[in-house]
C-alpha cells in the first residue's frame, strides 16, 4: 500500500509544476484533517487554515473589490470586483456602485469551489481567480459566499446562488448601456460548477435570462462507480472516499448520489429538452477522477439540444486554473474570454 | 509583471529576518534586490497566501510527501489528534508548519502522564522552541466554553455544529472560565492554603507629566507621527444599499472634501444638508452620519472637543462597550491566551497593563492561573491609567476588587497602580522590576499604543521601556484601520467606512443602554479622528502591517497565536456576539475580529528579538530524549 502510494506521488509530481504540487498537496493534507469519519467537519480549524484576503477598494493591477451584504437573514455576503478605468484610476469610495458605462458589460456571478464544504469568497485562491476574470473578460465579477456543508446542506448553496442572481439582476448600476439589462454569466469551479447548473435551472424556470454557464471541473457524481473513478482513485490528489464524504455532507440525509443535485442527468434528473438553457462551457481535467460524470453532463446537455462546448484538458489535474504556470491555464482563460466576449 | 503582494497579504510578515537592516553599500544593494524578489519567495504561492522560498520548494514537497505517507499508513483515528489536540500556528509559513506537524507525529518514547499527557511532555523535550513550536491544547487553553450555540445561520440544520466529543463537559458559567490541561478529567482548584494570599498595595504613584504643553514646539508634527507609509488596503463592506444611505455618504464625502480644500462655505452648507438627510435615514447609517457630521461641524467652526475626556465618564462608556459587543471580550480573551501560554512553567508572574481601565481583562486570567496544573503562580499586576478628574483613586479601587477575587481563588496577588498622562512618561525603573529568572513579565496594551503616535518619540520611548522590562510576551490589541495617514480626506473616508461597519455590528446588540453608550463611546473616537489635529488627535489607528513594521524595527519579533486561541475566540463569539456577521481570521500569527469579513481589531503578540527566557526547570525524573 505504501509502495503504490509512492508511485502515485511520483506520477503526480511529473504532471504538474512543483509549486502547484505543493499547493494542492497542502490542501489535500489540510482537508484530510478537517473531514471526520462521522461526517462532521472541523470548521474552526478549516477557517484557521484557510488563507484569506480582505476586499480592497484601492485598485491593484487595475482591479478593485468591495463586499456587499446581499441578505442579512442568511448573512449572505458577496465580493464584487470591478475594473478601474483610465478615467478613474482611483475610484471614489463613495461610488463603489457607480453605474457601469460600457455598451456591454458582462457580469459574471462566480461560485467558488471547495466541494461544498471548503473555502470562501475571500479565500486567497478565489480572490485571485476572480481578479483575473475581470481583466480577462472586461467584466464585473461577483463572488458569492454561499453557505457550506455539512452545516448547511442542499439546497442552501443553490438558494444563496439564486438570491445572488436575483440581486444582480435587479441592480440598475450593473445594466449594460446597450439594452439596460444586466448581462449575466454564471461561473464556478468544482462545487461551484455544480451550483452554476442548478442556479441556471432556477433562472430558466423563472424567466431570468442567463447568457452563459462556465463550469470548471464541475462536481458531479452518481451511485455507479465509473471507469475513471476506479482508474484514477487516489492518483492525482483526490480519492473516491473523499468525494463520497462531501456528497454525504451536502446531500439531504438518507439520499444517495443519484439525487438530482449530484447527478442531474441521472435516474432522478430532469430533462432539459425544450428548455432554453444558457450555452455552456465545460472544462474537464483529464486527470480528474470524476471526469466520466462531467462528460456525462456534457452529453446530457447535447442530448437536450443545448449549446455546449467541451474543453478536455488531457494532462490537467484538479486546481490547474489556480496558478498561471501551465498551458492548460492559458488555454482555458482564452476560451473563457471568447465565451464571454462573444455576445455583443 | 510586477506583483504587488501587499494588496493580498495585508498582514504578511516582511522577510525581515533575511533582508536584514544592513546599510553598507553592497549589502544594501543585495538587500534591495532580494527585497524585490521578495527574498526568493515563490511569487505564485505568495499571492495565494503561502510563504515558501523557491529554494525550499523541494524540501517542502518532501515534507508533504512524508506526511502523506504517514497519513496513508495509519487508521482514521490515528491522525485525529492532529486535528483535535494539536495546536496549529501560522499556516502561511508552510515549511515551518509542516515541520511542526511532522514532529507532532513522531511518537514519543515515554509517557509519564498516560495517554493524554504525552504530547505535552514530549514537546518541550524535543527542543523545538521557535515561533512555530507546537503546543498542545492541554496546557494552553484558557477557557473552554460549551459550544451549544444559537447561531442563527445554522438554525436550519438544527444540530450541533462544532461537534467534538471531547468537549462536552465544560460549563457555560465558567466565563471567565477554567483552564483545561487534561481534556478528559475535571480539575481541582489547587489548594494553596499553605501560602497566604498576599495582597500588597503600593500607593498609587502619580507621575508628573513631562510632556505638558509642548504644542508650540511640536506643531506641525513631524512625519513620524503620521505613520509608516505602506501600500494600504482599503477593505469596504457595504451593508446598507438604501438610496438615502448612498446620498448621505456622498454628502459626507463632499463635505470632507470641502474641508480638505479649505472651502469652508461649501463644507458648511453640506454639513447642514447632511443633517436633513440623516434624519430620513434609519439605523446605523443615521447614527454614524450624525457623529461624522458633528465632527465635521466642529472642525469647520473650530469648536474642538474638550480633551482629555472626563475619566469617570469614559470608564462608564468603556464598560458599556464591553457589554454591548464582543470586541473587548475578544481582545482580552486572545491576549490572555497568549499570556497564559507564555507564563507556562513560571512560578512568579508579573503583568504590566497599559490599559488598566476597570481591570476587566484580569479576572479571567487569574482564574485560569488558579486552575493551572501544579498550582497558580504568584501573580503581580501593575495597572497603568490616566488620572481621574475628581481625585478618586480609581486604580486603587480596581486593585482592591481584584485582590478580593485573588483571595477567593487562592492566588497570591500583588498590585500596584500607576497614574500617568501618557505611557511615554513611564520609565522601567519606576516599576520595581524583579530579575527575569525570578519573575516573568507580560506587557499588555489594548487600544492604547496608537495614542502615542500623537507626539514624536512617544512610541519609541515606550518600546524601549518595554524592552527594558524583559517581557516574556507583549500583547497588543489595536484597531485594524488606517486612520493616521497624512491626508485628511483619506482619514475621513477610511474612518467613515470603519465606523459604519462597527455601528452596523452594534445594531444586533441586545441591551438598549449598552448599545446607546457604546455608540457614544465610538462617537468620541470619530470626533477625535475627524475634528482634532496635532497632539490632540490621539485616535491614530494604524493597520497591523504598519504596527508590525514598527515593532520589528524596534527589535521585537512575533509570537504566533494559534488554532486553539482561534477556536476559543470563535466559540466565544458564538456565545456572546449579538450578530451573525462576526468572524475571526488568522493572518501571520495574529488574530483579527471582523464584521462581515471586514477585519476591525487585531490581537498580536511579541517578544524582544534578542531575548530568550530561562527555560522552565525540567522535573528531575525526565531525561532528554532525542
Amino acid at each position: 500500500m505504501a509502495r503504490s502510494n509512492e508511485v502515485n506521488l511520483n506520477e503526480c509530481k511529473m504532471v504538474v509544476p512543483l509549486n502547484t504540487w505543493v499547493l494542492i498537496s497542502n490542501f489535500k493534507l489540510a482537508y484530510n484533517l478537517l473531514r471526520r469519519p462521522d461526517g462532521t467537519f472541523n470548521r474552526h480549524l478549516a477557517e484557521f487554515l484557510d488563507r484569506k484576503v480582505p476586499a480592497n477598494a484601492n485598485p491593484v493591477d487595475g482591479v478593485f473589490s468591495f463586499d456587499v451584504l446581499i441578505d442579512r437573514g442568511t448573512s449572505l455576503l458577496s465580493r464584487i470586483y470591478r475594473p478601474a478605468t483610465a478615467e478613474e484610476p482611483q475610484p471614489n469610495v463613495a461610488e463603489l456602485e457607480k453605474p457601469v458605462t460600457a455598451e456591454v458589460v458582462p457580469v459574471i456571478i462566480f461560485f467558488h469551489g471547495g466541494s461544498f464544504a471548503h473555502s470562501s469568497a475571500n479565500s486567497a485562491i478565489y480572490d485571485t481567480l476572480c481578479r483575473r476574470l475581470v481583466g480577462l473578460c472586461k467584466a464585473v465579477v461577483l463572488s458569492v459566499n454561499y453557505r457550506r456543508a455539512p452545516e448547511n446542506r442542499y439546497p442552501c448553496a443553490y438558494d444563496d446562488g439564486w438570491t445572488a442572481l436575483k440581486w444582480v439582476n435587479s441592480r440598475p448600476w450593473l445594466q449594460s448601456q446597450k439594452d439596460s439589462k444586466v448581462h449575466i454569466y454564471l461561473a464556478g469551479d468544482s462545487s461551484g460548477g455544480n451550483i452554476v447548473h442548478h442556479v441556471a435551472l432556477r433562472a430558466m424556470e423563472s424567466g431570468t435570462h442567463v447568457l452563459g454557464n462556465i463550469l470548471l471541473n464541475p462536481m458531479f457524481g452518481g451511485q455507479e462507480r465509473t471507469e475513471s473513478e476506479q482508474r484514477l482513485d487516489g492518483k492525482y490528489f483526490v480519492t473516491l472516499r473523499d468525494r463520497d464524504w462531501y456528497w454525504r455532507a451536502y446531500l439531504p440525509e438518507g439520499e444517495d448520489r443519484d439525487h438530482h443535485a449530484c447527478n442531474p442527468f441521472g435516474p432522478n434528473g430532469r430533462s432539459l429538452e425544450g428548455i432554453k438553457f444558457p450555452k455552456s462551457l465545460v472544462v474537464v481535467a483529464g486527470l480528474d477522477l470524476i471526469q466520466d460524470w462531467q462528460l456525462a453532463y456534457v452529453e446530457g446537455l447535447k442530448k437536450a439540444d443545448q449549446e455546449v462546448k467541451l474543453l478536455y484538458m488531457e494532462q490537467a489535474t484538479i486546481g490547474f486554473y489556480l496558478l498561471p504556470n501551465n498551458n492548460h491555464f492559458h488555454t482555458v482563460m482564452d476560451e473563457i474570454s471568447k465565451f464571454v466576449g462573444s455576445d455583443c | 509583471m510586477k506583483r504587488d503582494h501587499n494588496h493580498l497579504q495585508p498582514n504578511s510578515d516582511p522577510s525581515y529576518s533575511l533582508c536584514g537592516s544592513s546599510s553598507t553599500g553592497k549589502a544594501k544593494l543585495w538587500e534591495e534586490e532580494a527585497a524585490e524578489q521578495d527574498c526568493g519567495m515563490d511569487e505564485d504561492l505568495a499571492v495565494l497566501g503561502y510563504k515558501v522560498k523557491t529554494s525550499d520548494m523541494v524540501e517542502v514537497a518532501q515534507k508533504l510527501e512524508q506526511l502523506d505517507e504517514i497519513m496513508c499508513s495509519v487508521q482514521d483515528d490515528g491522525i485525529s489528534h492532529l486535528a483535535f489536540e494539536t495546536v496549529h500556528y501560522n499556516p502561511s509559513d508552510m515549511s515551518t508548519y509542516l515541520e511542526s506537524m511532522l514532529s507532532e507525529l513522531i511518537p514519543p518514547t515515554f509517557d509519564p502522564f498516560g495517554p493524554s499527557g504525552t504530547t505535552a511532555v514530549a514537546a518541550p523535550l524535543t527542543g523545538a522552541l521557535d515561533d512555530s513550536f507546537l503546543g498542545t491544547a492541554e496546557s494552553s487553553t484558557l477557557t473552554t466554553l460549551d459550544f451549544e450555540s444559537n447561531n442563527r445561520k445554522h438554525k436550519k440544520s438544527g444540530k450541533q455544529i462544532f461537534e467534538e466529543s471531547s468537549c462536552s463537559d465544560y460549563d457555560l458559567k465558567a466565563i471567565p472560565g477554567k483552564a483545561i490541561y487534561s481534556q478528559s478529567s475535571q480539575t481541582q482548584i489547587h489548594d494553596s492554603s499553605s501560602t497566604s494570599t498576599h495582597n500588597n498595595f503600593k500607593s498609587e504613584k502619580r507621575l508628573k507629566s513631562t510632556s505638558g504643553s509642548h504644542s508650540d514646539i511640536f506643531s506641525p508634527p513631524p512625519p513620524a507621527s503620521y505613520g509608516i507609509p505602506t501600500d494600504s488596503i482599503r477593505p469596504v463592506v457595504l451593508v446598507d444599499s438604501q438610496e438615502n444611505g448612498i446620498r448621505l455618504v456622498h454628502a459626507l464625502m463632499a463635505c470632507a472634501e470641502g474641508v480638505q480644500q479649505n472651502n469652508l462655505n461649501l463644507a458648511e452648507a453640506l454639513v447642514r444638508q447632511i443633517g436633513f438627510l440623516a434624519i430620513s435615514q434609519a439605523g446605523a447609517m443615521r447614527k454614524v452620519a450624525t457623529y461624522f457630521a458633528e465632527a465635521l461641524a466642529r472642525r469647520i467652526y473650530r469648536l474642538y472637543p474638550q480633551n482629555p475626556l472626563d475619566h469617570s465618564l469614559s470608564d462608564v462608556l468603556h464598560i458599556h462597550f464591553y457589554e454591548a459587543c464582543p470586541y473587548l471580550k475578544f481582545a482580552h480573551f486572545t491576549a490572555n491566551q497568549a499570556i497564559l501560554e507564555a507564563f507556562e512553567g513560571k512560578k512568579r508572574v508579573h503583568v504590566i497593563d497599559f490599559s488598566m481601565n476597570q481591570g476587566m481583562q484580569w479576572p479571567a486570567l487569574m482564574q485560569a492561573l488558579a486552575l493551572r496544573a501544579g498550582g497558580p503562580p504568584a501573580f503581580r499586576l501593575t495597572g497603568i491609567g490616566p488620572p481621574s478628574h475628581d481625585n478618586s483613586d480609581h486604580l486603587q479601587e480596581v486593585g482592591w476588587k481584584l485582590a478580593q477575587l485573588a483571595e477567593t481563588i487562592h492566588v497570591e496577588f500583588e498590585y500596584r497602580g500607576f497614574v500617568a498622562n501618557s505611557l511615554a512618561d513611564l520609565d522601567a525603573s519606576m516599576l520595581d522590576l524583579r530579575p527575569s529568572e525570578v519573575e516573568a513579565v507580560a506587557v499588555n496594551s489594548v487600544f492604547e499604543l496608537h495614542k502615542l503616535l500623537a507626539r514624536p518619540g512617544g512610541i519609541d520611548k515606550v518600546f524601549s521601556v518595554v524592552e527594558q522590562m524583559k517581557p516574556e510576551i507583549v500583547t497588543i490589541v489595536e484597531q485594524e484601520a488606517n486612520h493616521n495617514g497624512p491626508v485628511f480626506l483619506d482619514r475621513f473616508t477610511e474612518s467613515l467606512h470603519y465606523y459604519s461597519t462597527l455601528f452596523d455590528s452594534l445594531e444586533g446588540s441586545a441591551s438598549g443602554q449598552d448599545k446607546v453608550m457604546s455608540e457614544v463611546y465610538l462617537g468620541k473616537q470619530i470626533c477625535n479622528v475627524v475634528a482634532c489635529e496635532g497632539v490632540d488627535r490621539t485616535e491614530r489607528h494604524e493597520s497591523s502591517t504598519q504596527w508590525r513594521n514598527r515593532l520589528v524595527s524596534a527589535g521585537f519579533s512575533p509570537v504566533h497565536l494559534g488554532s486553539n486561541a482561534f477556536k476559543q475566540a470563535g466559540m466565544l463569539l458564538a456565545l456572546f456576539a449579538g450578530g451573525d456577521g462576526y468572524g475571526v481570521e488568522e493572518s501571520s500569527g495574529c488574530l483579527m475580529l471582523g464584521w462581515h469579513k471586514r477585519p476591525l481589531i487585531t490581537t498580536s503578540a511579541w517578544k524582544a528579538a534578542n531575548y530568550s527566557s530561562s527555560p522552565p526547570p525540567l522535573p528531575t525524573e525526565f531525561r532528554r530524549v532525542d
